[in-house]
């Protein structure tokens, strides 16, 4: 059992603190709701915790920063330590002590600060929402990549022109094929990472069973799917069976 | 101008059919992986051979989320 309890009895004294909280109180959501001197110290740890995530998560997409340089980043990690915090204030009810406490707050600063690294490495991108026989712009292109066309390949394009809608494939496009951010088409488009993650979902059915009709993926998946084609790293891999070399 | 040939714009990547092609099933959102991140990378770091399909079906799915849940557990495994 956790030592922290969001319903259980928070007056009572805990037996022992989780290894990771302890810097902080035994009872986080009692002392940052408590008032007092008590409140203000947990809120000084919080926002501790939140810088931390937000600089550690800035520093891991330090690369997509337009401008990395330390005072930059400073105030990417200070900001969104900020806007983390009073995410997770908003939130506080809803802890229920299933993790700790502090693994809990930091999850909120590496969605806010990882959102705005995105946000910031597309500040000044113009954001395609072409269809599939739209090139796409120039500095998207690599000839290369693309020397290597097989029959799965134009089995996947055949069907997102016959079972997608056009939104469907722009969304597909953009996401899977352009590499915009999930969270910045969100943006762009004036919908949420939620409801365009839910379009990815439902296109991708859609692919699997046309593809599976036409005999180019198996019917029940193995576990775990083998790779595509051979010399492709991706973590992500259909089962095709028919029309790869 | 350029004499470089365009590629034919509807041709698509292993890397691009992989992704298209991702089983995201059993379906979870954005938002319920966001609530599941704490406990499942606790439950990770403790036991590296924790399963949660879902998660992992999701995670395979979305970059965004994959970013941060791995994040996560990089913060984690170095307190
Ligand atoms: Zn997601």
């Amino acid at each position: 059992m956790t030592a922290v309890s969001r319903d259980g009895q928070r007056s009572t004294t805990s037996v022992s603190a989780p290894p990771s909280d302890a810097r902080g109180p035994v009872d986080w959501v009692a002392a940052l709701t408590g008032g007092g001197p008590e409140q203000a110290a947990a809120l000084r740890e919080l926002h501790a915790l939140m810088l931390r995530a937000a600089a550690h998560q800035v520093w891991r997409m330090r690369q997509a920063l337009p401008d990395p340089s330390p005072s930059a980043v400073e105030v990417i990690v200070n900001q969104a330590a900020d806007e983390a915090m009073t995410a997770l204030l908003a939130k506080l009810h809803t802890f229920e002590g299933r993790s700790r406490f502090t693994t809990w707050a930091f999850k909120f600063a590496i969605l806010q600060a990882a959102t705005e690294v995105r946000r910031l490495q597309w500040q000044h991108r113009e954001v395609e929402l072409r269809d599939l026989d739209v090139p796409s712009s120039p500095r998207h292109e690599d000839p290369d990549l693309y020397a290597e066309g097989n029959d799965l390949a134009a089995a996947v394009a055949a069907a997102m022109r016959g079972v997608l809608t056009p939104y469907q494939r722009r969304i597909a496009i953009a996401l899977l094929v352009d590499g915009v951010p999930i969270d910045v088409l969100a943006d762009r488009l004036g919908t949420n990472r939620g409801a365009l993650y839910k379009t990815l979902h439902d296109l991708r059915v859609r692919l699997r069973a046309e593809l599976t009709a036409n005999g180019y993926l198996a019917v029940h998946p193995a576990t775990p799917p083998d790779p595509v084609p051979s010399h492709d790293t991706s973590r992500i891999s259909p089962t095709p069976t028919a029309g790869t070399p | 101008m350029s004499t470089t040939p365009r590629p034919d714009p509807a041709a698509l990547t292993p890397r691009n059919v992989s992704a298209l092609l991702q089983d995201t099933t059993p379906w979870l959102s954005c938002d319920e992986c966001f609530e599941r991140m704490d406990t499942y990378a606790e439950a990770l770091v403790h036991d590296p051979t924790y399963r949660d399909e879902a998660m992992a079906a999701h995670l395979r799915g979305c970059a965004a989320c994959d970013e941060e849940a791995e994040s996560l557990l990089q913060l984690l495994d170095r307190p």
